[in-house]
């Protein structure tokens, strides 16, 4: 690891908030490593030393916490990372089918990074978006629904440039009778 | 006073508790393993599950409850509790697995789930023998596995740190290792990484487990997913003899076990005492073991003029000494006692050179400032440096010593098993220009200085009392036979399974392991040839000698230290006994 990370002032004001908010050190490191994620785009082991010393928490402590939850990338990974559902429902209405497309598109196999470091395609279980199936999450945040080959190209082109995809809303039918 | 109900039996308590400790006081089974009493209480293995309940109070009558058989009515938590966490309350109820069919079901279940992803390499896991999975599984375990797929395989025999290795499919993540680091040893070293049944204890990423007290989560680990590098593969558990001794590499004085195969030490784990080191004890001290077999002194060595040292009776070596003594002036004569040494062998050193005119007896502490950590390891790297201050012996530093024999001359020293050459600045020149005997156990600079070394008996091979920085005095049990003791005859030494039950061929062959040396103090005895009978036959009289003759060590006998894992002494008589 060649590349050294360090917070600058205004990371360490924003974390300092983040600490107030509760009653013990340790209760942060959850949001804390969400923001040098963030920040460095991966939770590799020199920023849990980073979040550790920032903290004063026990390293060992920070690697169980990043290995734990699988939102938090232990290595180095693309900038967009494309969580594209295989779980029953999506499978049913062709998540693999649009995993397949993608890999077609980005030239990578699923679990994979882009040689140009911009995309990683994985294929996870359910995220609890049966309803909108097949679907996709962006990168832990936003879903995109109701995948089909030409969504999935202008994801792509979107993400290339820079560009977020909107959030959707999909309201349960029977709020849409209500409203 | 409050009453617990276990398995339909009356129990009175008085502090408030747990149910599982409270069972384990009292004698009572239960199976479970992430629990450790001096550990907190994660209740994540939940093996020891049992049904409680409360009775129904009738807040209006003011009353319990009863039913028609005039019983009370219990009210029965909706699920089974782990005992480690729940707390005792008056007329609480409990079934195990003894009177209730579903607690015994849950423990088994419990147990075939814990077993899922377990690999049945006990034959050859250092851990069989003294393992709780193994035991409690022949206990209350299934029969067989249900279990037809493909276990989950993850990292074996990872170095985690210089003394502990890890077989993470072993591991049943209980997290005592864990816990360990972060509330005794406080390094916080350890922690379970990743997730369900893939998870297993891992250090931070790069970092070595080079904790002080590593070797503790051996001790505690419940399976043998954390072994000793030392130790792995040295010996079957079945195979070796168990001995009670203590800590001989420190001030603090750990209680050990000692476990020998073979007549030699294979390794020493903490024995518990609540007093000195609860369950614990530093990784230094189980270095002992290497004291104990390694570069040991046997056979008298002596150096006839100049030339290289021989080996020689042990004849030849008394009369020799005899020799020396009477060649000289008592004011001539330099007596080093030992912090290393026991309490009778410096009792008896200073008893027999008294007895020839000798009025000053001195000894040097070793003390590395700095190098203790306020827990387990003590800046005082003696077992006995309290011990020797109580016998009156007059402490000195090395500058002290040197200038001593510099400006003193003195023609004859004796010194007892300490490497004061290795460990002060005293050099071999100085003992040049005298006639020197030293007591050793192990060959070191200094042995290779004297004109005579009399091999002596290590703490293993020994009994005798040492008394810690804390005053406390506890003592040897000998755990390894040396060329003139055997351990069918002497009946305090331990006899292993392989000592009753196996052949000759099986257990104790190697005659080479038996050193030639005899205890400090019966060497001096026997050179007392010209008493009728020998002033005593056993440290047990030198002991009780020194309880009657010095008012630190009152009422102090074996069988109390016994009794009672070590005697505070209360060293401050001793200071009085000076002033007046």
């Amino acid at each position: 690891m060649a590349e050294t990370y360090t917070f600058d002032a205004k990371d360490l004001a924003e974390i300092k908030k983040l600490i107030e908010k509760y009653p013990e050190k340790q209760a942060a490191v959850l949001p804390v490593l969400w923001y040098a994620q963030d920040k460095f785009g991966h939770s590799d082991p020199s920023v849990q030393k980073l979040v550790s010393e920032t903290l004063d928490v026990p390293e060992a402590h920070i690697r169980g916490v990043v290995s734990f939850y699988t939102q938090y990338y232990e290595k180095p990974i693309g900038r967009n990372v494309l969580d594209v559902c295989t779980c029953l429902s999506c499978h049913v209405s062709g998540g693999y089918d649009m995993l397949h497309y993608l890999e077609e598109r980005l030239g990578i196999k699923a679990g994979e990074t882009t040689p140009d470091g911009e995309f990683s395609l994985q294929s996870v279980e359910c995220l609890g978006a049966c309803g909108y199936a097949p679907m996709l999450q962006v990168t832990n945040d936003k879903f995109v629904n109701h995948l089909t080959r030409e969504k999935i190209d202008k994801l792509l082109e979107d993400l290339r440039a820079g560009k977020e995809p909107e959030f959707e809303s999909n309201p349960m039918p029977q709020h849409q009778k209500e409203s | 006073m409050p009453e617990i109900f276990i398995d339909n039996k009356r129990f009175e308590y008085e502090e408030p508790g747990k149910v599982l400790q409270f069972m384990l006081d009292n004698g009572l089974d239960l199976p479970f393993f992430c629990y450790h009493p001096s550990l907190s209480i994660p209740a994540n293995c939940r093996q020891c599950i049992v049904k409680a309940g409360m009775p129904v109070f009738d807040r209006e009558k003011g009353t319990f409850e009863v039913d028609e058989n005039g019983d009370r009515v219990i009210r029965f938590f909706p699920k089974l509790m782990t005992a480690c966490s729940l707390d005792l309350a008056d007329g609480m109820v409990i079934h195990t697995h003894h009177t209730d069919e579903l607690v015994k079901q849950a423990q088994a279940d419990n147990l075939e789930f814990i077993l899922i992803n377990h690999p049945l390499d006990c034959p050859i896991c250092d851990q069989a023998g003294e393992c709780p999975l193994q035991i409690l599984t022949y206990k209350y375990g299934p029969e067989g596995s249900r279990f037809e797929h493909k276990k989950v395989h993850k990292p074996k025999a990872i170095q985690l740190g210089p003394r502990v290795i890890l077989d993470a499919e072993r591991c049943i993540n209980c997290t005592r290792c864990v816990r360990f680091t972060d509330e005794v040893s406080k390094t916080h070293q350890l922690t379970i990484i990743s997730r369900g049944d893939k998870n297993y204890p891992m250090t931070a990423n790069g970092q070595t487990f080079d904790d002080p007290y590593s070797l503790n989560t051996v001790d505690i680990c419940p399976v043998g997913a954390l072994t000793s590098a030392d130790f792995r593969f040295r010996a079957r558990v079945w195979e070796m003899n168990q001995t009670p001794s203590v800590d001989i590499t420190n001030g603090k004085g750990s209680s050990t076990w000692l476990w020998t195969r073979d007549n030699l030490v294979l390794r020493v784990t903490p024995r518990f005492n609540e007093a000195v080191n609860d369950h614990w004890m530093p990784d230094a001290g189980r270095l002992a073991y290497r004291k104990f077999n390694e570069n040991r002194v046997s056979r008298p060595h002596l150096r006839p003029d100049d030339s290289e040292q021989v080996r020689t009776s042990w004849n030849n070596a008394q009369l020799t000494v005899l020799e020396e003594i009477e060649k000289v002036d008592a004011d001539d004569i330099l007596i080093i006692g030992s912090p290393h040494a026991s309490v009778e062998d410096n009792y008896s050193l200073r008893a027999f050179f008294s007895s020839k005119g000798v009025s000053k007896f001195y000894f040097v502490p070793h003390v590395v400032p700095g190098s203790g950590d306020g827990f387990l390891i003590s800046d005082d790297q003696a077992p006995n440096t309290n011990g020797v201050r109580a016998l009156e012996f007059e402490e000195i530093n090395d500058k002290k010593l040197i200038k001593l024999i510099e400006t003193g001359k003195p023609k004859l020293i004796v010194i007892l098993d300490d490497d004061l050459i290795g460990r002060t600045s005293l050099t071999m020149d100085h003992l040049k220009q005298s006639w020197t005997v030293v007591m050793a156990t192990n060959h070191s600079e200094t042995t290779r200085a004297a004109n005579l070394v009399i091999p002596v008996t290590t703490a293993a091979e020994h009994t005798a009392s040492y008394v810690n920085v804390d005053g406390r005095i506890q003592r040897t049990v000998p755990a390894k036979e040396t060329l003139y003791t055997n351990r069918r005859l002497n009946l305090e030494m331990s006899m292993g399974r392989l000592d009753h039950y196996g052949t000759k061929f099986d257990n104790w062959v190697s005659d080479s392991n038996r050193v030639d040396c005899i205890p400090a103090w019966e060497f001096l005895v026997r050179l007392d040839a010209d008493r009728d009978t020998p002033e005593w036959v056993s440290s047990r009289q030198i002991l009780d000698e020194i309880a009657d003759s010095h008012p630190a060590f009152t009422g102090v006998t074996y069988e109390r230290m016994d009794d009672e894992n070590g005697i505070q002494l209360k060293l401050e008589q001793v200071s009085e006994a000076k002033t007046v």
